[in-house]
C-alpha cells in the first residue's frame, strides 16, 4: 500500500492535508447551520451575535414544522416496517432457493437502487395521480418502501451469505419446519443485518425529498420537502435548527449502523 | 453375519442411484442396516459415501430406486419428517443459543410440554458429561465438548437412526480415539443405529459392526472389520484397508487342484482364490506386512530382497525390502528385545506361510 501512495514523510503529509481539506469542505456546510441554529431568530446570520433557543421553540410550537415532522417518522416507521417484511423474506428466499430466472429476480428487486430517483419521482407521480394516491401518506410509503426495500435487501444477503447453511440442515433433519426454521435459526442470526438494512431504510425514507416532492401536497408533506419549500418561499432561520436537529439524529443512526456492522463482523 | 430380515432392518436401500448428468455421484446400490448395528460407511473422497448419507437424509433425492427409513417408504419424504439425527464435522450447533436451548430445540419442535424438556436435556447432558456447561455458548466450548453437545442433542429425541458425517474430523488424535470410544459407548448403551461416515480406516475398524467400503460411487465390498482387513476381495480392499504387498503374477494350477502364482519374484503356492480362476489368469497375491517376517532360513516361502530402511514405529518395526525386480516389500514385526537386527544394504529373506497369502483378481484397468 505504502508505495502505491509514496513512502515518504512529506508525501503523507500532503495526502493527509488534501485529505482532510476535502472532508472539511463536504463537512462544512453542514457544520455551520449548527451555530446559526442558536443565533439571531429574525433573520439568518453568520457568525450569530446572540445565543437562543428560540428557533428551535419556534420549530417544535409551529404546527406546520412539528406536523411535518411527525408526518416524516409516522412515513420513515411505516416505510422500515413494511420495507423488512418484504426484503427479509425475499432475500432468504433469493439466497437459499433453486428457483429458476433466480438472477433475473434478484436484478429486478435491485432495479430501485439503478433507475434515477427524479425518474422515479416522475414515474410515480403519473401513476399515482390516476390511482388517487397523490398527496396521501399512503402513497409517499408505497415509494419509499420501493426505494428502501433494496437496500434492507443487500444487507440481509450479505447476512445470509455469512450465516451457516448447515445450520438450516439440521434443523430440517431435527424435524423442524421451514418456518419454524427461517424464525428459530435463521432469523436470529440475520439480527445485526436486519438492524442495519432497517436503520439505512428509516434515514432513507427520513430526508429523501426528490420522490416526496413529487407526490405530496399540503396534506401530507414531509419534513424535507417542508424544508425545501421553505427556502424557495420564506427562507426562515428555523431552517437551521431544523437541519441541526435532521443531522444530530442522522449521526445517531450512522452510528448505529458503524456498531451494528462491527457486530456483524464479529459475529461472522 | 446377522443380515437380517427386512421387518428388523432400520434402513433399505433398494437400487438406489444418484446421477448428475453423465457424472454418476452413485450407482445402483443395495444396502439395508439392521436395527441398533453401527455401520460405517469408508471411502476416498468421491466414492460417493456422502452421496449416500445425503440420500438417506432427503437433501438430495435419488435419480432411481426407493429408501426405506423403519419400515416406511422415505424416498421422497422431506427431511424434517424422516425421524433421523445427524452429527456434522463442524458440529453445527445454534451459536445464538446455549447449550441447554441447543439440545432443547429437537424437543421443543417435538412440542413437548417443558417439564418434560428440561429433564430430557439435564438427563442428554449427564449422559454426555456436560451439565455443567449448560448455560453456555458453544463458541466458548472446545471443539470436543461442541462435537459431545451435538451428539447429545441427537441422542435426547431418540431418533430412529443417527447420521454422522465424519464427527471426528476437526479434533486432533487423542481426543478423536477418545471420542471414538465415547460415541462406542453411548452406541453399547442406548442400542441407537448409526451410520458413521469415514475416510479414516482406522477409525472404521475400531467403530463399527459393519464396514461398507465404497469406491468410484458404488459398493466395493461390505463385512465386519475382520472380514475386511483378512479378506479383502479386491486390490482396492486390500490397499484402502491396512498396507499390503501386492504382488501381480499369472495363475498356475497343478493336477491336484493347488493353485500357484508365477511372479517376476519366482512361483509361489497360493490359497484358492477368492473369486473363480482358471490357468493363465492374471492375479494379485497379497501378503499383510504383519504376515512377513525377516528369515535366516528359507523355511517358508520366502523372497530375497536388499533392506532399505528400516524405521522404529513404537511397538512394531518396519522394514523395506527392495527386490531383484525393483518393487519394494514391506515386513512388519514386533519390536521386542531379540528381534533380528539386519543392517541396511544386508541381503535378507522375506518370508510368509503360504495360508496368509491371499489371491485376488487384478485392478480393473480404469
Amino acid at each position: 500500500m505504502s508505495d502505491l501512495f509514496g513512502t515518504s514523510r512529506l508525501a503523507r503529509g500532503v495526502v493527509s492535508t488534501a485529505a482532510w481539506t476535502c472532508y472539511l469542505f463536504l463537512l462544512l456546510p453542514s457544520l455551520i447551520v449548527i451555530p446559526i441554529s442558536f443565533g439571531n431568530p429574525g433573520q439568518i446570520e453568520f457568525p450569530p451575535r446572540q445565543f437562543t433557543l428560540q428557533l428551535y421553540r419556534q420549530f417544535f410550537t409551529d404546527p406546520a414544522w412539528w406536523g411535518s415532522t411527525v408526518q416524516s417518522l409516522v412515513v420513515a416507521c411505516v416505510t422500515t416496517l413494511v420495507a423488512l417484511i418484504l426484503a427479509v423474506p425475499a432475500a432468504y428466499a433469493l439466497a437459499r432457493s433453486r428457483l429458476p430466472g433466480r438472477a433475473g429476480l434478484r436484478g429486478l428487486f435491485m432495479m430501485p437502487m439503478l433507475v434515477p430517483v427524479i425518474v422515479l419521482g416522475l414515474g410515480l407521480y403519473l401513476q399515482f395521480s390516476s390511482w388517487g394516491l397523490l398527496d396521501t401518506t399512503a402513497g409517499v410509503v408505497l415509494a419509499h418502501i420501493m426505494l428502501t426495500t433494496p437496500y434492507i435487501m443487500v444487507s440481509v444477503m450479505s447476512g445470509l451469505h455469512h450465516s451457516d447453511v448447515a445450520l438450516e440442515t439440521v434443523a430440517s433433519i431435527m424435524g423442524a419446519s421451514r418456518v419454524t426454521i427461517f424464525f428459530r435459526v435463521v432469523l436470529p442470526q440475520l439480527k445485526a443485518s436486519i438492524a442495519v438494512g432497517a436503520l439505512f431504510a428509516f434515514l432513507m425514507s427520513l430526508d429523501e425529498v426528490v420522490v416526496a416532492y413529487f407526490l405530496t401536497g399540503q396534506n401530507s408533506m414531509t419534513l424535507p420537502v417542508k424544508m425545501y419549500s421553505s427556502i424557495r418561499w420564506e427562507l426562515t432561520p428555523v431552517l437551521a435548527a431544523v437541519s441541526t436537529l435532521l443531522t444530530v439524529l442522522s449521526l445517531l443512526i450512522a452510528l448505529g449502523i458503524i456498531r451494528m456492522q462491527g457486530k456483524t463482523e464479529a459475529s461472522a | 453375519m446377522t443380515m437380517t430380515t427386512a421387518a428388523a432392518a432400520m434402513i433399505e436401500l433398494e437400487g438406489v442411484a444418484k446421477s448428475y448428468g453423465d457424472v454418476h455421484a452413485l450407482r445402483r446400490t443395495d444396502l439395508s442396516i439392521a436395527k441398533g448395528e453401527f455401520v460405517t460407511l469408508l471411502g476416498p473422497s468421491g466414492s460417493g459415501k456422502s452421496t449416500l448419507l445425503n440420500l438417506i437424509a432427503g437433501m438430495i433425492t435419488p435419480s432411481a430406486g426407493r429408501i426405506v427409513i423403519d419400515g416406511r417408504d422415505a424416498t421422497t419424504l422431506p427431511t424434517n419428517q424422516r425421524g433421523l439425527g445427524m452429527v456434522f464435522q463442524n458440529y453445527a450447533l445454534m451459536p445464538h443459543m446455549t447449550v441447554f436451548e441447543n439440545i432443547a430445540f429437537p424437543l421443543q419442535v417435538r412440542r413437548l410440554p417443558k417439564a418434560e424438556i428440561r429433564r430430557k436435556v439435564a438427563e442428554a447432558l449427564d449422559l454426555i458429561q456436560l451439565g455443567h456447561v449448560a448455560d453456555r455458548r458453544p463458541r466458548e466450548l472446545s471443539g470436543g465438548q461442541q462435537q459431545r453437545v451435538s451428539l447429545a442433542r441427537c441422542i435426547v429425541y431418540n431418533p430412529a437412526l443417527i447420521l454422522m458425517d465424519e464427527p471426528l474430523g476437526a479434533l486432533d488424535k487423542k481426543l478423536r480415539e477418545q471420542m471414538q470410544l465415547e460415541i462406542k459407548r453411548l452406541h453399547a448403551e442406548l442400542g441407537i443405529t448409526m451410520l458413521y461416515v469415514t475416510h479414516d480406516q482406522d477409525e472404521a475398524l475400531t467403530m463399527s459392526d459393519r464396514i461398507v467400503l465404497m469406491n468410484g460411487g458404488r459398493i466395493e465390498q461390505q463385512g465386519t472389520p475382520d472380514a475386511l482387513y483378512f479378506k479383502p476381495e479386491t486390490v482396492f480392499s486390500a490397499e484402502f484397508i491396512g498396507s499390503s504387498n501386492l504382488i501381480p503374477g499369472t495363475v498356475q494350477i497343478a493336477a491336484d487342484g493347488t493353485c500357484r502364482l508365477k511372479t517376476a519374484l519366482g512361483t509361489f503356492p497360493a490359497p484358492a482364490p477368492a473369486a473363480p480362476m482358471k490357468a493363465g489368469d492374471r492375479a494379485v497375491l497379497l501378503i499383510r506386512p504383519e504376515n512377513m517376517a525377516i528369515e535366516v532360513s528359507g523355511a517358508t516361502t520366502s523372497v530375497p530382497g536388499r533392506l532399505e530402511d528400516s524405521i522404529l514405529l513404537g511397538g512394531v518395526v518396519r522394514h523395506f525390502l527392495r527386490c531383484a525386480d525393483g518393487s519394494t516389500l514391506i515386513v512388519q514385526e514386533l519390536n521386542q528385545p531379540g528381534r533380528s537386527v539386519a543392517h541396511r544394504g544386508d541381503l535378507i529373506q522375506a518370508g510368509w506361510q503360504p495360508g496368509h497369502a491371499r489371491l485376488l483378481p487384478p485392478q480393473p484397468a480404469n
